[in-house]
């Protein structure tokens, strides 16, 4: 019964693994889209918003299966970097508009007052809105992270042994379900709980006085 | 919104393109294999006593040891690729893999975009009732007036569909499937579902663990013999995995093995 555990356990490893890929991939590129969508020329931002309306649009295990089966031929990638790079690409939508919102909320009047001093768009863009904005997306980025956890139970489906795979066999093998999937629904828990949590404390300590 | 449009139809066309470059021919599949000095077989490792994990994970089975034989026959090591049984031929396909052995029934439909190996078992079907089931199954079309239940991707759904959902005879709603068959079987047990049809050796297997349920018809039906799947026209490779199998049915090993894990 101890074995039992630990197989589950021991699945939650590749579950954050594939959560801290994706994670800090999908953020780079929504960063990107969410800049180039808000700062870029009109061109740029019809691409940008097309891209987060297609990937907002497909089903997370879609995309997952169609990089993993379809472009297999022209990149051949493992499960689990075709996983973790899939749900990437996918958060990378909901990411953007995370943080374009956050953009949004910092406001224009910010980037004037920085330009006025002298600084270039991308200095402003460094120096004064980003600290700002990425400060204000904490918390809904939190909700992200939450959601990309638990998204990174579908990799199973390639065939990456991580938590709910683990699970499903050894519901096959004892015909406990209850205690298999229980143990799962557990240990996606406490991860999401823990990092939320960890989220929540970042936030409140890099709050700016000016944002109450 | 004309822009997204064209955007959409180029990343589609793209996609297609890349699809269509694939699957670059290699000189010799099992040469490379043996260069390699591994074989990757992928399997479902759900299906208990095909193939199943034990409690600290190690894969067992009578598919599993069926195939280390066969690997060490061919004296190459054996990689297990875990996958859900859904995604396994698409995996042989793409060359993600270089086999799979999950209790694969030989189907045409099937057979146009992998090859199988030769059988090496012969299955039956089964339908499973739970206990306390009155009506009577005497042939298998009078499971048509119950709620059926069966497995995505099998050839028992197969069957079904195409013999009683086909003509009517069972109503479309009826029919419910299932990832997989110890799923089903809960089901059945807990009354969702009136009868399961599934492989017999399983179905004897999961009545014993599960209890409160009892086999009321077996024969072939859609089962038949099982088969290794293999990629498409890999003739070498075929050839060699059939010469091990004829072999293993000669010196009674897949008898053996079929006692230990299916007698009752």
């Amino acid at each position: 019964m101890g074995n039992f555990f630990s197989y589950i356990v021991q699945g939650a490893a590749i579950t954050l693994a594939v959560t801290l890929i994706a994670l800090p991939f999908g953020l780079a590129l929504g960063l990107l889209m969410a800049l180039v969508h808000t700062y870029g020329g009109k061109f740029l931002n019809r691409i940008a918003a097309a891209y987060s309306l297609l990937l907002r649009g497909v089903p997370p295990i879609v995309l997952l299966f169609i990089l993993y089966f379809v472009l297999s031929g022209t990149v051949n990638l493992s499960p689990f970097w075709a996983g973790s790079f899939s749900l990437g690409i996918v958060s990378s939508a909901y990411q953007m508009e995370i943080l374009r919102g956050a953009l949004l909320a910092v406001g224009g009047g910010q980037m004037t007052a920085a330009r006025a001093i002298g600084m270039s768009r991308l200095q402003s863009i460094q120096h004064i809105i980003l600290p700002q904005a990425l400060r204000l997306a904490i918390p809904p980025w939190s909700n992200e992270v939450s959601i990309v956890l638990k998204d990174s139970s579908l990799v199973y489906a390639l065939g990456v042994p991580e938590i709910l795979r683990r699970a499903q066999q050894l519901s096959a093998t004892t015909q406990q379900p209850f205690l298999a999937y229980g143990t799962a629904a557990l240990i996606y828990f406490v991860l999401v709980f823990a990092s939320n949590r960890a989220l929540d404390h970042l936030s409140e300590r890099t709050k700016l006085p000016t944002h109450s | 919104m004309k822009r997204i449009v064209v955007f959409v139809s180029l990343v589609i066309a793209l996609s297609l393109l890349m699809a269509g470059c694939g699957g670059a021919a290699t000189a010799s599949h099992l040469e490379s294999i043996k260069q390699a000095g591994v074989i990757k077989v992928g399997t479902s490792a759900d299906y208990p006593p095909f193939e199943s994990v034990d409690s600290s994970g190690n894969k067992v089975g009578f598919d599993i040891e069926l195939m280390t034989e066969i690997a060490r026959r061919l004296d190459v090591k054996l990689e297990w690729v875990d996958m859900p049984f859904d995604s396994l031929i698409a995996a042989v396909q793409e060359g993600k893999i270089d086999a799979s052995i999950s209790a694969f029934n030989y189907t045409e439909e099937r057979d146009q975009t992998i090859d199988f190996s030769d059988a090496y078992y012969t299955s039956e079907d089964a339908f499973t009732v739970a206990e306390g089931f009155t009506g009577p199954i005497i042939n298998p079309e009078d499971v048509a007036v119950y709620k059926v239940g069966v497995q995505t991707g099998t050839t028992q759904a197969d069957w079904l569909t195409d013999t009683l959902v086909a003509d009517g005879a069972l109503p479309e709603e009826n029919l419910f499937l299932y990832d997989r068959v110890d799923q089903a079987m809960l089901d059945l047990k807990n009354g969702r579902v009136e009868v399961m049809m599934s492989d017999y050796v399983p179905a004897q297997a999961l009545v014993k663990q599960i209890g409160g349920l009892e086999i009321v018809y077996h024969g072939v039906l859609s089962s038949g013999p099982i088969n290794i799947v293999l990629p498409n026209e890999d003739v070498e490779l075929q050839q060699a995995v059939n010469t091990i199998i004829k072999q293993m049915q000669g010196e009674g090993f897949i008898e053996q093995l079929a006692v230990k894990y299916f007698a009752e």
